[in-house]
């Protein structure tokens, strides 16, 4: 039982993870252009949300960085709709290992409309990461460094 | 209960003893009217602890004025005779938080030897958790331990924790614990040793000062012997303070370790010599010596070699020439020191051979038992190539059993050989360096993430950092997972100390201690430890500040400060999530909000320079140079850093 709710799990994540569009952190950053798909929400508000619900703690305070980055990878998050329909698919499977998966988050548990609100937040970010390794001097260094080594 | 009484009238007797030679001594001391009243174990007694008397009361409060003696009726205590002991057996430090049980042999480390104080140097701690943890990081960093003292029940029970951590992680820790029958009955016990039993791997309670200083030599020989472990010594106030004016330190034989026999290191040299591209997958080995002898064997024979280095101290350098995939991964031959091997394994024993003599409770830890070799903290060392399965492992020490190799390897080769292997060598020098460079490119554009962002990316801590040491002699002793692992991939550990690696049992409260005790190591060899410290952690046992402080370790700290114990609130975010209950409690328990910490106040406090909190990534750079220049001058430095929760 154990095991195959494990299986359940494991499964699960990994369907979820790429329905996010991917990547964890350590990986590098994609590129794909930000959504121009409406936003309906109240960004203010969704910046106090976004702290509140604690999404940081896997995103980043700004999507870039964490356990689970979306900037530059938006994936399902491209539309207000996908983004409300993803948080509302997740599985609701408890496995007895402790996770950092997606939670579900219900309409009882995060209304639409500060789902909404969130959703316009994160609408605002941006890659902060430099255009080349060379632009970020700490990276050329290790870099250069690196290649001295031989 | 019987031993505590029987131990009490010894000491009575000592008293009595010496009252032949300074009556006054005896009869005057106010120490000796706190003996006879003091409170004993009742037989049979289950009340609680009788409270101390007002004259321990008085003794613990500084009240007591010590006796107006004419002469020293101790002319040779035999705490002195310990500390030789200790002396000899090369120990550096010892760490204690002060306990009257081992008042005696503090004394005697602070006063005894010409000059006192020195090998072993009296450290303090604030915590007896902080003494075992120092002990901790000052073993992986230097392959040998040091000495830590707790006192009596109470100390025990504070240090357990880390003696578990080190007893988990396989290092070798030396503890002495005081025991003082007659003075404050709660802190001793029939067994004191007992409560720790089944995580340390060999105890001893001497009774006699022979049986005391021979108990210490075991200990230490104990503590090194795979599986290497923390080890106990309790010692009564009584041998402590005893007279011994005849007693010597015995000789002392070092401990033997077990290798692989010869006919074992003919086949292996055999195999390494006659493969087409063998293989060596180094683990962790026991000493820096190891890694010598490591690098030896795989210059010999041209083998490409994998490493545990990024998870722990004593592996094969990372950035050596035949460090990594090297120009063909079809390995026909893998050896694999202390460390899977396909068709060689060689692994010392394991936790799980001493619990059944050390676990007589069957408290039954998880994670020991179980396993082709007993299972118990696995030392990395994956990558003997795809898919490789591993060849049973033969049960003998590595490192020691690396020598007898060498030799076979030497005797066997042949001309044609040495100049195969030579040019093999030079051919994986460049594919490991071509690997290396793609590797560290692909990594460097996945740390631009977040760069410019604010709070502070965990990888641009590691990566402004990582300019400013690679031509300093460096030691990262603080565990690198919380705060994104960024080591691993950006920097080079090529010393058997660069990366100390984890807690051991995952237990928190590791992080400053263990840079502490690296930190000791580092003080005389002109080396640095950077402590990438996180917040929760740091929270347990903070005092460790003052040590470094105190004892001008050059230990620069650079908070990974996400103001949570992250890990546990997204655990707890997906849990309230699955229940359909929301997230937006999850913080409750697993932050650490309103207020703020501020840990550069936290520092000065103990006496530490320190910055922050720096949230402006634009202004890292130039508060770790800061950091840096201070630790050079030999005052450690904390830089208080705001950063992404991971």
């Amino acid at each position: 039982m154990r095991n195959s709710s494990l299986a359940i799990a494991s499964l699960l994540g990994a369907v979820l993870l790429n329905a996010q569009g991917g990547g964890r952190g350590n990986t590098a950053p994609a590129n794909n252009p930000p959504p121009t798909s409406p936003v309906t929400g109240n960004a203010a508000n969704g910046k106090n949300l976004f702290y509140a619900y604690g999404c940081y703690a896997c995103h980043g305070y700004n999507g870039e960085t964490g356990a689970r980055p979306f900037v530059g990878r938006w994936g399902n998050l491209a539309t207000e709709k996908g983004f409300i329909a993803f948080l509302r698919g997740r599985s609701n499977v408890a496995p007895l290992v402790p996770s950092t998966s997606m939670p579900n988050f219900s309409e009882a548990s995060l209304p639409d409309k500060d789902a909404k609100d969130i959703y316009a937040y994160i609408r605002t970010f941006k890659s902060s990461a430099p255009p080349d390794v060379k632009d970020a001097p700490a990276l050329n260094a290790i870099l250069q460094a690196a290649k001295q080594q031989k | 209960m019987a031993k505590s009484q029987k131990t009490a009238v010894g000491r009575r007797g000592f008293l009595k003893g010496a009252a032949a030679g300074t009556a006054a001594f005896v009869t005057t001391t106010p120490f000796a009217d706190a003996q006879a009243q003091s409170s004993r174990p009742q037989e049979g007694g289950t009340g609680a602890a009788p409270a101390p008397t007002q004259a321990q009361v008085d003794r613990d409060a500084g009240n007591v004025r010590p006796p107006a003696a004419a002469s020293r009726a101790i002319t040779r205590p035999g705490s002195d005779l310990m500390v030789q002991t200790v002396r000899d057996l090369g120990i550096e430090y010892v760490a204690a938080n002060p306990g009257s049980s081992f008042e005696g042999l503090q004394e005697s480390f602070i006063n005894y030897g010409n000059p006192p104080n020195r090998i072993p140097e009296f450290i303090t701690a604030l915590h007896e958790e902080s003494a075992i943890t120092m002990a901790h990081g000052y073993a992986k960093a230097e392959g040998k331990p040091m000495l830590a003292l707790l006192h009596g029940t109470i100390g025990i029970q504070h240090a357990a924790m880390s003696i578990y951590q080190a007893y988990y992680d396989r290092v070798p820790v030396l503890m002495i614990a005081g025991n003082d029958p007659d003075f404050i009955a709660a802190h001793t016990a029939h067994d004191m040793a007992g409560m720790v039993r089944s995580f340390t791997k060999w105890d001893n309670e001497p009774k006699t000062l022979d049986e005391a200083l021979k108990a210490i030599q075991r200990a230490y020989n104990e503590a090194i012997t795979p599986p290497m472990g923390p080890t106990l010594v309790v010692l009564s106030t009584e041998l402590q303070k005893d007279n011994a004016p005849n007693a010597q330190v015995p000789a002392y034989k070092p401990p033997t370790f077990s290798t692989i026999d010869a006919t074992r290191a003919k086949e292996i040299a055999k195999g390494l010599l006659d493969a087409q591209n063998p293989r060596i997958a180094v683990g962790r080995l026991r000493t820096p010596q190891g890694v010598k002898r490591a690098v030896e064997l795989a210059e010999l024979v041209g083998a490409s070699t994998s490493t545990a280095a990024t998870n722990g101290p004593m592996s094969f350098p990372q950035r050596h020439p035949l460090c990594g995939p090297g120009v063909d991964t079809n390995y026909d031959y893998t050896l694999g020191l202390e460390a899977p091997g396909a068709q060689a394994s060689i692994t010392g024993p394991a936790l799980a051979k001493i619990v059944p003599q050390r676990d007589t409770i069957n408290v039954g830890f998880g994670g020991i038992s179980g396993g082709a070799n007993g299972g118990g903290a696995g030392r990395g060392g994956r990558g003997g190539g795809r898919g490789a399965a591993s060849a049973t492992p033969i049960e003998a020490d590595a490192e020691a059993s690396l020598p007898l190799i060498i030799d076979q390897v030497k005797q066997q080769m042949t001309s044609g050989q040495k100049a195969r292997m030579q040019d093999r060598s030079a051919k994986h020098a460049t594919a490991n360096h071509e690997a290396r460079i793609t590797a560290l490119t692909q990594a460097l554009e996945a740390r631009k993430a977040g760069w410019n962002g604010t709070p502070i990316s965990t990888a641009r801590i590691y990566a402004e950092l990582w300019p400013l040491i690679m031509n300093e002699d460096w030691c990262l002793a603080s565990p690198s997972n919380f705060s994104g692992g960024h080591n691993t991939a950006l920097w080079d550990h090529n010393k058997p100390y660069s990366y100390l690696g984890g807690q051991g049992a995952g237990g928190m409260g590791y992080g400053a201690p263990a840079c502490v005790g690296a930190g000791l190591a580092a003080k005389a060899r002109n080396r640095m430890v950077i402590n990438i410290q996180t917040d929760g952690d740091l929270n347990y046992a903070p005092g460790v500040l003052w040590t470094a402080t105190h004892h001008k370790l050059p230990m620069l700290t650079v908070m990974h400060n996400n103001r949570a114990w992250h890990q546990e609130y997204m655990f707890v975010e997906y849990m309230a999530g699955v229940r359909g209950r929301g997230g937006l409690n999850a913080h409750i328990g697993s932050t650490l909000r309103d207020p703020f910490i501020d840990y550069a106040k936290m520092a000065a406090g103990y006496g530490m320079a320190s910055e922050g909190p720096i949230t402006d990534p634009t202004k890292l750079s130039a508060a770790l140079k800061r950091g840096v220049a201070s630790v050079k001058r030999g005052d450690p430095y904390l830089i208080d850093v705001i950063t992404q929760p991971r």
